[in-house]
């Protein structure tokens, strides 16, 4: 083989290594903004509200999610401060009665069953311990989803499979799949 | 939470064939109505009443659905992709049609015929996809599914007990969807390791060994020979 | 330096053995799979609340109460109460409003004006095919306000049966054991009664039933003549013993006679095994508001001459017996306009001018009738779940308005008048609570009852006579079958009639 040769060979590597490595995460993810920016830190802190005033645990075991209208126009009926952010959200969806499409990071496929209420009651997880700091966050963060499957770039860093049956298998607690699939 | 092993007690006399079980199950499981070229080979019902009759003008129901064996189960053991899976805390036969590839080595190894293949995408007419249950999701074409005793409502069950601070489910909570549909009661749903002389009866085809977790009960000499018999499937018709 | 092609293919291959290093290839495979996961052809079912609501299934007169799963204002699944279970129809009945073959089109206005001038001078019919409803009154009411309004329905007076009374049934095709009654009441009570079945295929009921009597397509009427007497036994294809037997079986008391089709027969024959006052008995009608009392009567087909309707409008949003179309045909005049309002046109649509679109359940407004084996008077509502599509007409307004009669307010002006009778209890579904009327106010009596509650008369008291002969009334129902060919099926008892052999479409 000439040098000649190989030296193609190994340009078109590093060339792919390259693309690969760096390139390719630019472009299999798109990012999308979420529909209002919401600032976790005003409500913690000025507001002084707690995680559970909004993403509750109903008596029936569910999980309130992401709050939808009423539970913000709860608060907001009229802007009760001075950002444009809030005042954009006011004209935009109170006042029409328009529900908000949140993007939502932690989106698992439809075949996934996750409940919170084991992992919150009985096994008094943190939030944090799954979704980060986002309750000390002023802004939402971007949302990246992956072109081709569509989920959000937070589920492939840390709410994969394996990433469940790592904590699992760490605590001792073995499952069956039916308890997490539907 | 303590293991437990869920079964049912089917009382074949009570059942008058009228087919709500089926359609509870549907329901409750997100299963499409029949598409075009559906019929009793290609439907899907994961529970199904057959007919017998006695040949003398005598007829019984006999609802079938996925026995959840316990040993020997015949699915686990020929499946390449391991889509199903016994449930040590419950005994419980999940099927994961989110593994499974559809080459139906289960579908022959069931005894029972009771597992079913997804010969086409699920279709629902225009909205009717509202009225999906949220707890259960949809199959696409080419995997098997299978009765799973509602496990959609065995997670309601345990998400309710858990938002209550227990483990232990409450039994009223989890009640399968034709359990609850039966008008007769002929469909009992049990845990069997709370009842330490057994719910009584005979189960299909015991002679297999594979342990299955349905108990029938019958006064009727003849609809337990029929039961018991291998070429039994020939005198049912359903 | 001239690159080479040979250099490309060099780099080409450098390229490919450098990508599989790179998690691209690798990733490109899973979300390929992942992608196809959630393909579009897969639905996604709608996440939300769960929320519970009441209401009462209309599919048929039984009239079950309905605990309906809905996620927002969705039902998603629906399910009986404990010791009252739904049957396979009424499981799926919340798909109903989707099914395929639902009409959700028709020209209300322009009918609207075409009947309207043809009111003025011709004879206009109202067909009611489930009577004894609030909306029945409106159509009565209306009928009676038109200058020629006549009012038909399958049978004038709807009797109850007393099920605790029941010690043999003869059933001349009857579904007894299959969709009659209300079936939870049946199957409960099935150990203290006899069933003789009597019809040419074997039916469901038929296969459960103590004794099944075969006969010859078309002879039920002859068995009931001959064994009240009249004669003609031969035509059933059954032997005299065999017709004996049977006799000898209602007089034992406790008899029941139960036909598809009201005739002087089986009166006959339920009169002469003393039906009448014992397993046949009267019930009081849920008050009505006395403003209501001036309407028109039920007219029997037979009554009308022939070619006689201009216009007939038929309801077939709620139907339980259909009366045959040759009968209704041969009382139409020559250029007569047919309406009917269904939700599928395998009805009498396929004879009607027009097919317009009514409400389905769970979409209906409307209250049930007490079902047959209700000894008192029942007034339970039917609330609607979903909203229906535009387009959709209820057929109780629109033949309100073609009288000019204020009509949307119905239910609640009846609702009014039971509650100042002030007899009968409120049972409410969500926790059971049974309260009398008396010790709740007017408003509370009607919230209560669009929260899912059922208003049962008191027991005992005086009831209305049985209507003498030949007008008393026969205890008619149509087979489940007959019944189901006539509307859409809810989608899902596929399940029943093409993906299992459980049951042979008759």
């Amino acid at each position: 083989m000439t040098h000649r040769g190989t030296l193609f060979f190994v340009l078109g590597a590093l060339a792919a290594l390259g693309a690969g490595w760096a390139g390719f995460p630019h472009v299999i993810y798109r990012s999308r903004p979420q529909p209002v920016e919401f600032s976790h830190k005003v409500h913690a802190e000025k507001a002084g509200m707690k995680c559970e005033d909004c993403h509750e645990l109903r008596a029936d075991g569910s999980f309130a999610g992401i709050p939808r209208l009423d539970k913000c126009a709860g608060c907001h009926a009229a802007a009760m401060g001075t950002t444009p952010a809030e005042k954009q959200f006011v004209d935009g969806y109170v006042t029409p009665q328009r529900e908000m499409q949140w993007a939502v990071y932690a989106r698992q496929p439809e075949n996934v069953y996750f409940s919170h209420a084991p992992h919150v009651k009985l096994a008094h997880l943190e939030c944090t311990a799954c979704h980060g700091n986002q309750g000390q966050s002023d802004r939402l963060r971007p949302y990246q989803e992956d072109r081709v499957s569509g989920y959000s770039r937070d589920v492939w860093r840390g709410m994969k499979m394996n990433d469940c049956v790592a904590c699992h298998r760490g605590h001792g607690i073995e499952n069956s799949c039916l308890d997490c699939h539907k | 939470m303590s293991a437990k092993r869920y079964g049912m007690s089917i009382d074949i006399d009570k059942c008058t064939g009228c087919g709500a079980c089926m359609v509870a199950c549907a329901v409750e499981n997100n299963v499409p109505p029949a598409p075009e070229g559906a019929n009793d080979r290609k439907g899907i019902t994961w529970i199904r009443v057959f007919r017998i009759a006695n040949g003398a003008g005598k007829t019984a129901f006999v609802p079938v659905l996925c026995q959840q064996c316990g040993a020997n189960t015949p699915c686990v053991s020929v499946c390449p992709q391991q889509a199903v899976q016994v449930d040590p805390a419950t005994g419980i036969v999940g099927q994961m049609p989110e593994r499974c590839l559809g080459c139906r080595y289960c579908m022959a190894a069931c005894p029972y015929h009771a597992r079913y293949f997804n010969w086409w995408d699920p279709e629902w007419p225009a909205g009717m996809e509202k009225t999906l249950n949220p707890a259960v999701a949809p199959r696409m074409r080419g995997v098997v599914e299978k009765c799973n005793f509602c496990h959609g409502r065995w997670h309601a069950a345990k998400a309710r007990a858990a938002a209550q601070g227990r483990r232990d489910i409450d039994p009223a909570d989890y009640v399968p969807a034709c359990v609850e549909a039966c008008p007769t009661g002929a469909i009992q749903f049990c845990e069997l390791s709370a009842r330490p002389d057994g719910p009584g009866g005979f189960r299909l085809l015991e002679k297999l060994g594979t342990d299955p977790k349905i108990y029938y009960h019958s006064q009727r000499d003849w609809v337990r020979e029929i039961a018991a018999a291998p070429g039994g499937k020939e005198k049912a018709r359903g | 330096m001239k690159t080479t092609r040979r250099d490309l293919f060099k780099f080409a291959a450098g390229g490919a053995a450098g990508l599989l290093l790179t998690p691209a290839p690798w990733r490109l495979v899973t979300d390929t799979a992942l992608w196809s996961e959630n393909w579009p052809g897969i639905p996604r079912p709608v996440r939300g609340e769960l929320r519970t609501r009441f209401t009462h299934c209309t599919l048929c007169p039984a009239g079950c109460p309905v605990k309906a799963r809905c996620v927002g204002d969705q039902p998603i699944a629906l399910a009986g109460l404990p010791g009252r279970p739904l049957c396979a129809f009424g499981l799926s009945g919340h798909q109903l409003p989707y099914h395929a073959d639902r009409v959700t089109e028709g020209d209300i206005e322009t009918v609207r004006t075409l009947v309207s001038k043809r009111a003025a001078t011709e004879s206009v019919a109202v067909l009611d095919l489930r009577p004894g409803r609030t909306a029945s009154w409106t159509y009565r009411r209306a009928m009676a306000a038109l200058p020629r309004g006549i009012y038909l329905a399958p049978q004038s007076a709807v009797p109850a049966v007393n099920l605790d009374a029941v010690k043999t049934i003869l059933s001349l095709g009857v579904p007894v054991l299959d969709g009659w009654g209300t079936p939870a009441k049946v199957l409960a009570a099935r150990p203290h009664f006899r069933l003789i079945q009597a019809e040419p295929m074997e039916s469901h009921t038929a296969m459960l039933a103590d004794e099944w009597l075969q006969l010859r397509p078309g002879s039920e009427q002859a068995l009931a003549e001959a064994l009240a007497g009249q004669g003609g036994g031969e035509r059933t294809g059954l032997s005299a013993e065999q017709i004996g037997s049977v006799a000898r079986q209602l007089a034992q008391g406790g008899a029941l006679v139960l036909a598809t089709q009201e005739s002087p027969a089986v009166i006959e024959l339920n009169h002469r095994v003393g039906a009448y006052g014992q397993t046949i008995v009267a019930r009081r009608e849920a008050a009505v508001p006395p403003s209501w009392r001036p309407a028109a009567p039920t007219t029997a087909l037979d009554a009308l001459p022939d070619r006689s309707i201009g216009v007939l409008l038929i309801d077939e949003s709620a139907a339980d017996v259909y009366l045959p179309w040759t009968a209704l045909e041969s009382k139409l005049a020559a250029h007569a306009f047919v309406v009917t309002f269904a939700s599928s046109r395998a009805g009498y649509g396929r004879y009607a001018r027009l097919t317009l679109p009514a409400p389905v359940f769970p979409e209906s407004s409307d209250d049930c009738v007490p079902a047959v084996d209700s000894l008192a008077a029942t007034f339970r509502l039917a609330v609607p779940l979903v909203t229906p599509p535009r387009g959709v007409a209820s057929p109780t307004q629109f033949i309100a308005k073609l009288a000019n009669l204020p009509a949307s307010n119905a239910l609640r002006e009846r609702a009014d008048a039971i509650h100042a009778v002030g007899r009968g209890t409120l049972q409410q579904y969500a926790d059971s609570r049974v309260v009398s009327i008396k010790t709740i106010k007017r408003d509370e009596f009607w919230k209560g009852l669009n929260e899912g509650g059922s208003w049962t008369d008191d027991a005992g008291g005086k009831m209305p006579p049985l209507e003498p002969l030949p007008s008393a009334p026969a205890v008619v129902a149509m087979s489940r079958e007959m019944r189901a060919a006539r509307g859409p099926m809810p989608p899902l008892v596929s399940k029943l009639y093409r993906e299992s052999n459980l049951r042979v479409r008759t």
